[in-house]
């Protein structure tokens, strides 16, 4: 059966050829599309996670339904020392956060200003690399204030500059200090460098009266696969229920959301493309059956079963779709590989879509084999799955009647 | 004993023609004696603030001066850290001196919904940015003798921070009883109640307020008006940004 599905492949060359054709580039193109469409949602997620958010944070209920200093973290010391003991956490820190007004000569604004350590926070976020201007803090800075790009902006001040503070302390009470601008920086996210600045812990928490105090502690994994089972294992050795431990996909589940919705609709437009891909396929099979009704009439003549024709027919889009597979796949693959080390650069696009969390000119693609093997496997099935409907009528012919069919 | 009846009579016609008056009155009307009263043609205060949050309670004592609703400044008495820290509300404008950095800042709009020194009241209800007469439309929604509730919406064109607010006015002295604060997604936000209506010349005023958070329960914050003088001379250098620091000492 297998010869006999080959003979045919190679005496209907234009079929064979068009279905090759149609196999190849939609297999080339589902893997290229889906590696894009899945490096930049990761792109964008690990932007936003190497900015400010951690992979798990530690918050007091309620702190991020109402916020205010009645939900701080006031038993620091010990949590973390609890934390120490955990496997897979590769570092943590605690940050103290207050809205506050920031003022320079006439021009003020509301800011998040934030006391954090500044060494540790160096390697957990991108503050210290996203540095513009001036110099980064240090954890024995007082009066220092390191400040978004933008936010310096509103405010006219740049490294040097004085800058008001008007807050609270951790027991609401008024809070207000001079602080000399010691550098600018600039992620790329917008909303972030409009609108935060920081001071080192040590000063800040003598100003608010925050000490063993925090917002949150938030926490940098090894792996972020294991993000889930790690923040389990927090839970059980704080074993406090006023304390919640929160993953990256609830801190960021809006973003989460919006790449969930962003990729239903790539799948949506890509399905559409399917659907032609498998119709043109299946047309072009019942086209070429419809051609070979005499000779499938006189195979079940001479004693081949239905079965038998189906298998030949199966045989025969097999090795289209393999063939074509075969080649998709490895130079896919190669393209998927190739972006994910080498990424497009877009110039401009973090500048046009910044409020979408793209903080990056760069189009990195994601290169993962099981994904490419889905990919692949459901191109293989639609191919299958288009030999139905010519097996169908070819089958509802007598062997006799087919044979004699002009 | 006639003389007796004769004064128990009198003093009934007048409750009588009060809320017979008052229930003629239209919702417009009743809101706009209400902000007289609060307001006078001038109004000094001498106030003192407990804010309750979190088990604790902390007690702040100013002074203000107001005139009409687009100026008044606001003097910090206790405690002695906050001392001489001073407002000034001028046309919708804010600014703030703080002796300790000796700055003025301008506080922007944006701010105006934020918690003054970290009370339950806002910036906004501190300078009375926005007026209850000219930013809402007032309906009553219902009579209940004296009382009256009254909801305010806001006007299209209005620059409130409020979605709604439903007040309940006692219409015997034209005070507040309650208002109800609701965000713009119709979500109540707090409770202000007056309590302790006192009478000054022709004005009344509730002396005892307290501001109920609603969505942080166990916190409030009480005022209490130890001083009020209404429709004084209040000098126009009180209204000056040069007032900030002068006035601060």
């Amino acid at each position: 059966m297998f010869s006999l599905a080959l003979k045919n492949l190679l005496f209907y060359k234009s079929r064979s050829i068009t279905t090759f054709f149609l196999t190849f580039m939609s297999a080339f193109f589902f893997i290229v599309y889906v590696a894009m469409m899945d490096g930049s949602h990761n792109s964008m997620l690990q932007n936003a996670l190497k900015v400010y958010t951690g992979a798990i944070e530690i918050y007091k209920k309620g702190y991020r339904d109402l916020g205010g200093n009645e939900y701080l973290l006031d038993t620091v010391e010990s949590i973390e020392k609890k934390l120490e003991s955990i496997r897979g956490i590769e570092e943590f820190t605690s940050r103290y956060e207050t809205y506050a007004l920031l003022s320079h000569k006439e021009f003020s604004s509301a800011a998040m200003v934030a006391g954090i350590h500044p060494d540790k926070e160096s390697h957990m976020s991108q503050l210290k690399e996203a540095l513009k201007e001036g110099v980064y803090l240090q954890d024995e800075a007082k009066n220092s204030m390191y400040i978004g790009i933008d936010l310096a902006e509103k405010l006219h001040v740049s490294v040097g500059d004085e800058l008001s503070f008007i807050g609270s302390t951790s027991d609401n009470s008024f809070a207000a200090d001079l602080f000399i601008v010691c550098g600018i920086f600039q992620t790329g996210a917008y909303e972030f460098d409009s609108s935060s600045a920081f001071v080192s812990r040590k000063y800040f928490d003598e100003l608010t009266s925050a000490r063993n105090k925090a917002s949150y502690i938030t926490i940098k994994v090894k792996n972020l696969a294991d993000v889930d089972v790690i923040a389990d294992n927090i839970h059980k050795v704080l074993l406090d229920d006023t304390l919640e431990v929160v993953t990256w996909k609830i801190l960021m589940k809006s973003m989460v959301e919006a790449m969930q919705v962003d990729s239903i609709f790539g799948y949506i437009s890509m399905s559409l493309f399917f659907v032609v891909i498998f119709f043109v396929i299946m047309i072009f099979s019942y086209i070429n059956v419809s051609s070979r009704i005499r000779e499938f009439g006189v195979l079940r003549c001479i004693g081949l079963s239905r079965l038998d024709i189906g298998k030949i027919l199966f045989y025969e889009i097999f090795i289209l779709s393999s063939a074509a597979i075969l080649l998709a796949t490895p130079l896919g693959a190669y393209v998927a590989y190739y972006f994910s080390l080498h990424p497009i650069v877009i110039e401009g696009m973090s500048e046009t879509y910044k409020e979408y969390g793209i903080v990056s000119d760069q189009l990195p693609f994601n290169f993962d084999m099981l994904t490419i093997m889905w990919n692949v496997g459901l191109i293989y099935i639609l191919n299958f799955l288009s030999i139905l409907y010519p097996l169908h009528f070819i089958n509802s012919f007598k062997p006799i009647e087919a044979s004699k069919h002009v | 004993m006639v003389f007796m009846m004769f004064i128990k009579f009198f003093l009934l016609s007048i409750v009588c023609s009060v809320a017979l008056f008052a229930n003629e009155m239209s919702a417009e009307s009743i809101i706009k004696k209400v902000d007289e009263n609060m307001r006078g043609k001038s109004i000094y205060m001498k106030m003192k603030m407990s804010i309750i949050a979190s088990g604790h309670t902390r007690t702040m004592v100013m002074q203000s001066w107001s005139q009409g609703n687009k100026k008044s400044f606001v003097k910090t008495l206790y405690p002695p850290k906050d001392k001489g820290i001073t407002f000034l509300s001028l046309d919708g404008q804010m600014w703030q001196y703080v002796p300790k950095i000796e700055r003025t800042i301008k506080i922007p709009p944006s701010m105006m919904l934020q918690n003054w020194m970290g009370s339950d009241i806002t910036n906004d209800d501190l300078v009375k940015q926005s007026s209850i007469v000219e930013d809402y439309d007032a309906k009553i929604l219902q009579r209940d003798g004296t009382i009256v509730t009254i909801e305010l919406i806001p006007k299209e064109d209005a620059a409130v921070v409020w979605g709604k607010i439903v007040s309940q006015i006692d219409t015997k002295t034209f005070t507040g009883v309650q208002d109800l604060f609701y965000d713009e997604e119709g979500k109540e936000v707090r409770v202000f109640k007056y309590a302790d209506v006192k009478r000054f010349g022709d004005y009344f005023i509730p002396t005892k307020w307290s501001i109920l958070p609603i969505d942080k329960v166990g916190n409030s914050t009480q005022i209490t008006l130890e001083e009020v003088s209404y429709d004084i001379e209040i000098s126009s250098e009180y209204f000056q940004k040069s007032a900030l620091k002068r006035f601060s000492r």
